[in-house]
């Protein structure tokens, strides 16, 4: 990306004008406290699950039922857990995250064509002007 | 393993070859630019790219690997598979930005706010690229005895006028060529079709023997984990923590703790590698945009949830159903154990001819899984060498597209010959411990670099290199000071069961997977970089990084729908 960035489709302008949105702001908050529950969630069960594993291996290996043992029990709930940690983030990204970003990257995409077009009128205006006075 | 079902097993790959030969052809031909060439175009949908993320994921390490060490330890080989699903929750919140942010490569994201863009470039690419060989040295080494072990070939003996020592080493070329040839002729797009058809032949191959498997004790887990426990003759220990890792030794409690923290490097290496593997990353930017990107992920979650939860059936029931002398006969390791239950269940279904065919279908799909892998991996590798490189290093981000991606092709090749050459080198070595170590390393060195670009602020290019570079050698020292590498010896023989032979040893660290210490150490090193250097980082960029990455403003789409196309 080196030599193209400050030249991206958006102008530094536009990002910066963003960046200020209170609706970005508000979609950073959700973004990140989402993350942090999520991180923290996951990876808590998880060293939870390993730690038993390595010092409890008593209470890892009393049976819950038949020959299924706790250990196999909280193995697999490793799997539900992920399965429900990844549809949770994905219904709360669909109705809290991706409603706000549409909107802020569709009028930044509006705002950029209006730009191009005021541009375009610019030009045309000028090539005229050169014209008359040539 | 014996007969002509080896001709069979032959002729499947044969077959594998010709299709995904006749794919690279085809993507050859619709491959035009370096959207193509590393991006696959950007035109995969969700389920496809999930399938090819699975694919690039699920190596024959774990399909063979994970079956094999559950066979002979029991519950411990489950641990990798919970480990390697886990992961993949930390890369569902991560790939909507990176896909936002970047282009084709890591680099692009880490470098997005970075003054010093050679820097970073050089880092992110030799870390890249290391930690793709690294992986691909355990695959091809790996790919080397399974293919003498699938045709049967056992020292003394010949298959096709070859013996067991050649095989290897022709295979490792094979390998070497087939994958150089998909990477250069196909590029992304070839690539990706290789996963999808390899992930769907892996399910279906892992989804039949399971179904088998738990056909022959009624469907009732609980009774072939019984029938498991007994055939191991531990009976109820077979089915707990504590057979491979983590061992607890009698009247030793200073190796008992150092066992369990091993056992916890392991896990800590496991679930926070994933994120930053490279051949994982350089899919994320193969869709048209951040929710497709999630889309993906979501299908890799479920399909590779789906397949490590299988490694329980196909483990414990190789143990019940093959028995753990029969598999430790053919490879000690255990890596033969779901080949031998496939022969074993498919003897059951359908006489001799049934154990030939399901052992060849099998086969050849651990076949395929190898070939897709290293694929995936010399590609990311190449991509890295030629975009972040030659691109903007060498060529100070002028060059034409054209151009880097003819250097791609060429990395392609070096990438694939260095690994040839390594695997060649070191083919009876065990190396089994590259994959977790490579794991560990992307976990040290590419894991810091990409959440502190994307999170936090003051972060600078000082930081990004320091963290790279901590990350990469800690964890690389650490290994070569820890026990793989010299100084374990087997209690009972006296053998070495470390790299180098009985007698050397230098090993100073006891932990044999180095990313509890080494992965603190890189966020420690990329912190104490961006402290420490005077460099101010760019605020704006940040700014601009936060939203283009939240937002998807700018971000690069697929090429015919991508507004105001850069000049």
């Amino acid at each position: 990306m080196a030599g193209e960035p400050r030249m991206s489709a958006v102008p530094g302008g536009e990002f910066t004008a963003l960046a200020q949105d209170r609706r970005f702001h508000l979609l950073r908050t959700r973004f990140r406290r989402l993350a942090v529950t999520i991180v923290a969630s996951f990876l808590g069960w998880y060293f939870l699950y390993i730690a038993l594993s390595a010092f409890a291996r008593d209470f890892m290996a009393r049976p819950a039922f038949g020959h299924i043992n706790m250990a196999l029990l909280l193995g697999v709930l490793q799997f539900v857990s992920t399965f429900v940690l990844a549809w949770r983030y994905t219904r709360y990204a669909r109705r809290m995250l991706d409603p706000l970003s549409a909107q802020l990257r569709d009028e930044a995409a509006r705002r950029q064509v209006e730009r191009e077009h005021v541009e375009q009128v610019m030009a045309e205006r000028r090539r005229i002007e050169n014209w008359t006075r040539g | 393993m014996q007969g002509d079902g080896r001709f069979l097993t032959f002729g499947l790959f044969l077959v594998f070859i010709l299709i995904t030969l006749g794919i690279t052809v085809w993507a050859r031909v619709n491959t035009r630019d370096a959207d193509d060439f590393y991006a696959g175009g950007r035109g995969f949908s969700g389920p496809q790219n999930g399938l090819a993320l699975a694919g690039d994921y699920m190596s024959a390490a774990s399909f063979l690997g994970i079956a094999g060490i559950i066979a002979l330890s029991g519950y411990d080989g489950f641990l990798y598979s919970i480990g390697f699903l886990v992961a993949w929750l930390l890369t569902l919140l991560l790939v909507e930005l990176m896909r936002n942010a970047g282009r084709f490569t890591m680099a692009d994201v880490l470098s997005y706010r970075a003054r010093r863009q050679p820097m970073v470039r050089t880092a992110a690419a030799i870390s890249t690229v290391t930690v793709s060989v690294f992986y691909l040295l355990a695959q091809m080494v790996g790919a080397g005895a399974l293919v003498s072990l699938l045709l049967g070939i056992h020292p003394g003996e010949t298959f096709m006028g070859l013996s067991a020592g050649a095989a290897k080493v022709l295979t490792i070329i094979v390998v070497g060529l087939m994958m150089v040839f998909y990477v250069t002729y196909g590029g992304m797009k070839g690539t990706t079709w290789v996963q999808i058809i390899k992930a769907v032949l892996l399910m279906t191959g892992t989804v039949v023997l399971t179904l088998l498997v738990l056909g022959r004790f009624g469907f009732n887990v609980s009774d072939m984990l019984g029938a498991a426990a007994e055939a191991s003759g531990r009976s109820a220990d077979f089915l707990q923590p504590g057979l491979k890792y983590g061992r607890e030794i009698e009247g030793d409690p200073l190796r008992t703790l150092i066992n369990k923290l091993d056992f916890i490097s392991l896990a800590v290496a496991l679930v926070l590698g994933t994120a930053g593997l490279p051949h994982i990353v350089s899919r994320f930017f193969t869709v048209p945009d951040a929710r497709t990107a999630r889309t993906s992920v979501n299908w890799a979650i479920g399909l590779v949830g789906v397949f490590y939860l299988m490694t329980l059936a196909l483990g414990f029931g190789a143990t019940a159903v093959v028995g753990q002398k029969a598999i430790a006969a053919q490879d000690p390791a255990g890596n033969t154990a779901a080949l031998q239950l496939a022969h074993a269940l498919g003897e059951f279904a359908g006489g001799p001819i049934g154990g030939d065919i399901l052992l060849a279908f099998i086969g050849a799909v651990a076949f395929a899984t190898i070939l897709a892998v290293v694929s995936g991996l010399v590609l990311a590798s190449s991509t890295s060498l030629a975009h972040d490189y030659f691109g903007h290093v060498l060529m100070l981000g002028r060059p034409r597209e054209s151009q880097e991606v003819a250097v791609a092709r060429f990395a392609a090749f070096l990438v694939g010959a260095l690994a040839v050459v390594l695997a060649v080198v070191v083919r009876n070595l065990n190396v089994a411990f590259l994959v977790a170590l490579a794991f560990a390393m992307a976990a040290s060195a590419n894991l810091p670099a990409i959440v502190l670009s994307l999170f936090w602020r003051r972060f600078n290019s000082a930081g990004v290199v320091a963290g790279i570079y901590g990350g990469l050698i800690g964890s690389l020292v650490l290994m070569a000071l820890s026990p793989v590498v010299s100084g374990k010896i087997d209690p009972v023989t006296g053998a070495s069961l470390s790299l180098l032979p009985a007698g050397v040893d230098f090993h100073l660290f006891p932990l044999e997977n180095p990313g509890l210490v080494s992965i603190p150490f890189g966020f420690l090193c990329a912190v104490a970089g961006t402290l420490l250097s005077s460099e101010k980082a760019d605020q704006e960029r940040y700014d601009e990084l936060s939203v283009r990455s939240l937002t998807g403003t700018g971000s690069h789409r697929a090429a015919h729908r991508r507004p105001g196309k850069r000049k």
